[in-house]
C-alpha cells in the first residue's frame, strides 16, 4: 500500500488504483474475519445455552447422528460431565457449569477479536474512500481537480550570479530614453556584436542594470539582501541609485521624486554623510533599494523645471557637459559628471544649483531648497563656508569645461574661480554664521584658488584673494572674522 | 558482453528467489508459533480456572490421556516457554534472511543497469 500511495503521484491513475485495491483488499480480509468470529460468537451462544439446559435431567432421549445420513435413538447420559477442549490437545472434564465458566471466558475474547475487527475495518473503508476520491481528482473525472505548478528553475534560483563590478569600470552610455527599450531586448535575448567600442559599452551597461534588477529582485525577496556589489564607491552609489529608480518608473523622466524613495532619499544622506555614503547604499534599511534599476545610472532629482536629472558616467557626462555649455542645462545635467563622490568635495561640486541654465554649487548641501528648486537634497541657502560655495562652483565649472573624469577631484582644471563668485553671489543668503569645513576639500582644493585650511582666517584671505566679488556672506565672514582678530589685536 | 552479464543476472536472480523463499517459510512458521503462543496461553487461564476435581485429558493420537492437573499446567507453562523460544529464533533468522534477500536484490537491480547499458551500447553499434 504503501508503495501504491508513493507511485501515486506519479502514475496518478495506476498508483491510486493500486492503492485503492489494496486497501479494498484488507477490508474484503476484515470482513471475512469478522464473519468468522461472529459466527463463533453464535456458536457460544448456543453452547452456553445448552449448557444451561442440560443438567436439567439425568438423561435424554435422543437421535444420535450415524455417519452423515443415518440416526439412531439413543440416550444422553451423565448430563452434567463435559469434556472440554482447551486447546492445544488438551481436554478437562468438568461439570457443566465449570463448562459454563469456560465458555463464559472464551466469549469475551471473541467479542474482543471482533471489536478490533470491526475497527479496522471502519477503518480501511475510510481510507478507500480517500483513494477513490484521489483516484477520481487524478483522472480529473471528478469534482476536485489537483493543482498542478511547474517549476520553472529560472524563478526559484536564489543564489544569482553576481558579477564583481569595479566601480565606474564601464562608462553609462545615454539610454535614459533608450532604457525600457534595452530592456526589453534584453529580455528578448538580443545579443549585441561588440563591434564597436561604444557597443560594447552598450552591452555592459544593459547587463549591469540587468543584474541590478536581478538584484532588486532578490533584495525584495529576501529583503535583507544588502546590495554590496557596487557599493565599492561613492560613484557606484549614484548608479545603484539611479538604477533603483527605472524599475519603479521605469522611463527615465519622470517628475519630481519617484516612487522609489529609497533611491530619492539617499543623495541627500548622501550629502549629510560622507562617510556613510556607502554605508547608505541599501544597507541600513533593507527597504532601501538602491540598484533597482536598469536604467543608466541616474540620480533623479527634482529640479523643478525639469523632472527628472539624472547622472550618467562619462560619455553621458560629456554630453551633458557639452550640453550644457551650449544650453546652460538644470541642474541635473550639471551632476552628470560631477556624480561619482570620492571625497566630500565631490558632494558640494555634485549637487548644485542651476540658475539661469547655470550650475551654481550650493553653500550648504544639509538644508533643503525647496523654494529654489534646485537640486534634490535639502540643502538650502544658508550655506556653509563660502569658499566651499566657491570650490563646488569652481568645481562644477571645471568639470563641465575639462574632460570628465570620476576621479574624486575631478576638477583638475583650475577654472577660474573668479567666475564663481559671480554666480553665487546672486543666490547666496546672508550667512551671519560661518561654517566651515576643515574636512572637505582634502584633495580637490588645491585646484581652486580657495584651499580650505583649518583656521578661517586663512580662508578668509583666500576668500578674499579669489572672492573679488563674494557677495554677502564672504564680507560678512571676513568682517566678523576680521573685526575677531582687530579685537585681540 | 551483454550476455556475460545476462547469465550473471539469471543466476543472481535464481539465488534471490531462493533466499525469498526461505524468507516466506520462516514467516509462515513463525505465524503458527504465534498462534500457538495464544492458545497456550488460552489453555493455561483455563487450567487455572480448574480445581483438582476434574481429570485432565491429553489427546495424543486418537487417545485420550489422563492427565494430572498440576502436570498438565506445568506442562503447559514449558510449552509457553519453548513456543516464545522458538518464536525468537525464528524472528532472527527472518532478519538475517531479508537482509539477505535486500542484497540480492541490489546486485540484481545493478546487473540489470549493466545489461540496459550493454544493449543500449549494442544497439546503436549494430543500429
Amino acid at each position: 500500500m504503501a508503495g501504491g500511495g508513493g507511485r501515486a503521484d506519479m502514475e496518478p491513475l495506476g498508483g491510486v488504483h493500486r492503492l485503492r485495491e489494496e486497501q479494498e483488499k484488507v477490508v474484503k480480509d476484515c470482513e471475512r474475519r469478522i464473519q468468522h468470529w461472529s459466527k463463533v460468537s453464535g456458536d457460544y451462544e448456543a453452547l452456553s445455552d445448552r449448557l444451561k439446559t442440560l443438567p436439567d435431567r439425568l438423561s435424554y432421549d435422543i437421535m444420535v447422528p450415524f455417519g452423515p445420513l443415518a440416526f439412531m435413538p439413543g440416550k444422553l447420559v451423565r448430563t452434567n460431565e463435559v469434556t472440554v477442549l482447551l486447546g492445544d490437545n488438551w481436554f478437562a472434564k468438568c461439570s457443566a457449569k465449570q463448562a459454563q465458566a469456560v465458555v463464559d471466558h472464551r466469549m469475551s475474547h471473541v467479542k474482543k477479536e471482533l471489536e478490533d475487527l470491526s475497527k479496522t475495518r471502519k477503518n480501511f473503508e475510510s481510507r478507500v474512500g480517500l483513494a477513490k476520491d484521489l483516484e477520481t481528482m487524478s483522472a480529473s473525472k471528478g469534482e476536485y481537480v489537483d493543482i498542478r505548478e511547474e517549476v520553472t528553475t529560472s524563478v526559484v534560483t536564489k543564489g544569482k550570479q553576481r558579477i564583481a563590478h569595479k566601480p565606474n569600470s564601464k562608462p553609462k552610455l545615454d539610454v535614459m530614453l533608450d532604457l525600457n527599450e534595452e530592456e526589453e531586448e534584453k529580455d528578448g535575448g538580443s545579443s549585441k556584436g561588440v563591434l564597436t567600442e561604444e557597443e560594447l559599452w552598450r552591452r555592459l551597461d544593459e547587463l549591469e542594470r540587468l543584474e541590478e534588477l536581478q538584484d532588486e529582485r532578490d533584495r525584495l525577496s529576501d529583503a535583507a539582501d544588502m546590495n554590496g556589489e557596487d557599493s565599492s564607491s561613492s560613484s557606484s552609489e549614484e548608479e545603484k541609485e539611479a538604477s533603483s529608480a527605472p524599475p519603479v518608473n521605469g522611463l527615465s523622466l519622470k517628475p519630481g521624486w519617484s516612487p522609489a524613495p529609497p533611491s530619492s532619499t539617499p543623495p541627500p544622506d548622501r550629502k549629510a554623510e560622507d562617510d556613510d555614503e556607502e554605508e547608505e547604499e541599501g544597507s541600513r534599511l533593507p527597504t532601501i533599494f538602491f540598484s533597482h534599476t536598469v536604467e543608466p545610472k541616474k540620480v533623479r532629482i527634482n529640479t523643478g523645471k525639469n523632472t527628472t536629472l539624472k547622472f550618467s558616467e562619462r560619455k553621458e557626462q560629456k554630453e551633458h557637459s557639452k550640453r550644457k555649455k551650449k544650453n546652460g542645462h538644470s541642474n541635473g545635467h550639471a551632476h552628470h559628471e560631477l556624480h561619482k563622490i570620492t571625497s566630500p568635495a565631490d558632494i558640494y561640486r555634485l549637487f548644485v544649483d542651476v540658475r539661469n541654465g547655470e550650475p551654481i554649487p550650493r553653500k550648504s548641501i544639509l538644508k533643503s531648497r525647496s523654494r529654489e528648486n534646485s537640486v534634490c537634497s535639502d540643502t538650502s541657502e544658508s550655506s556653509a563656508a563660502d569658499f566651499e560655495e566657491r570650490r563646488v562652483m569652481g568645481r562644477s565649472f571645471s568639470h563641465d569645461e575639462a574632460t570628465h573624469s570620476d576621479t574624486s577631484d575631478g576638477i583638475t582644471e583650475e577654472d577660474s574661480p573668479t567666475t564663481v563668485p559671480p554666480l553665487s553671489s546672486s543666490r547666496f543668503e546672508a550667512f551671519s554664521g560661518t561654517v566651515i569645513e576643515k574636512d572637505p576639500m582634502p584633495s580637490g582644493v588645491p585646484h581652486l584658488t580657495i584651499v580650505p585650511p583649518a583656521l578661517p582666517t586663512i580662508l578668509e584671505r583666500k576668500q578674499e584673494e579669489v572672492a573679488s566679488d563674494v557677495p554677502e556672506a564672504p564680507p560678512k565672514r571676513l568682517s566678523k572674522f576680521k573685526a575677531a582678530r582687530l579685537q585681540q589685536k | 558482453m551483454a550476455e556475460a552479464i545476462q547469465q550473471k543476472l539469471k543466476a543472481e536472480l535464481e539465488k534471490f528467489s531462493q533466499v525469498q523463499k526461505d524468507v516466506s517459510k520462516s514467516m509462515s512458521v513463525r505465524q503458527k508459533l504465534e498462534t500457538q503462543l495464544t492458545e497456550n496461553n488460552i489453555v493455561k487461564e483455563e487450567l487455572g480456572l480448574l480445581d483438582s476435581s476434574n481429570t485432565v485429558y491429553k489427546l495424543i493420537g486418537p487417545v485420550l490421556v489422563k492427565q494430572d492437573l498440576d502436570e498438565a499446567k506445568a506442562t503447559v507453562t514449558k510449552r509457553l516457554e519453548y513456543i516464545t523460544g522458538e518464536i525468537q529464533r525464528y524472528e532472527a533468522l527472518l532478519k538475517d534472511m531479508e537482509k539477505r534477500a535486500d542484497d540480492h536484490r541490489e546486485v540484481l537491480t545493478s546487473l540489470q543497469q549493466e545489461l540496459q547499458k550493454a544493449q543500449a551500447a549494442k544497439s546503436p553499434n549494430c543500429g
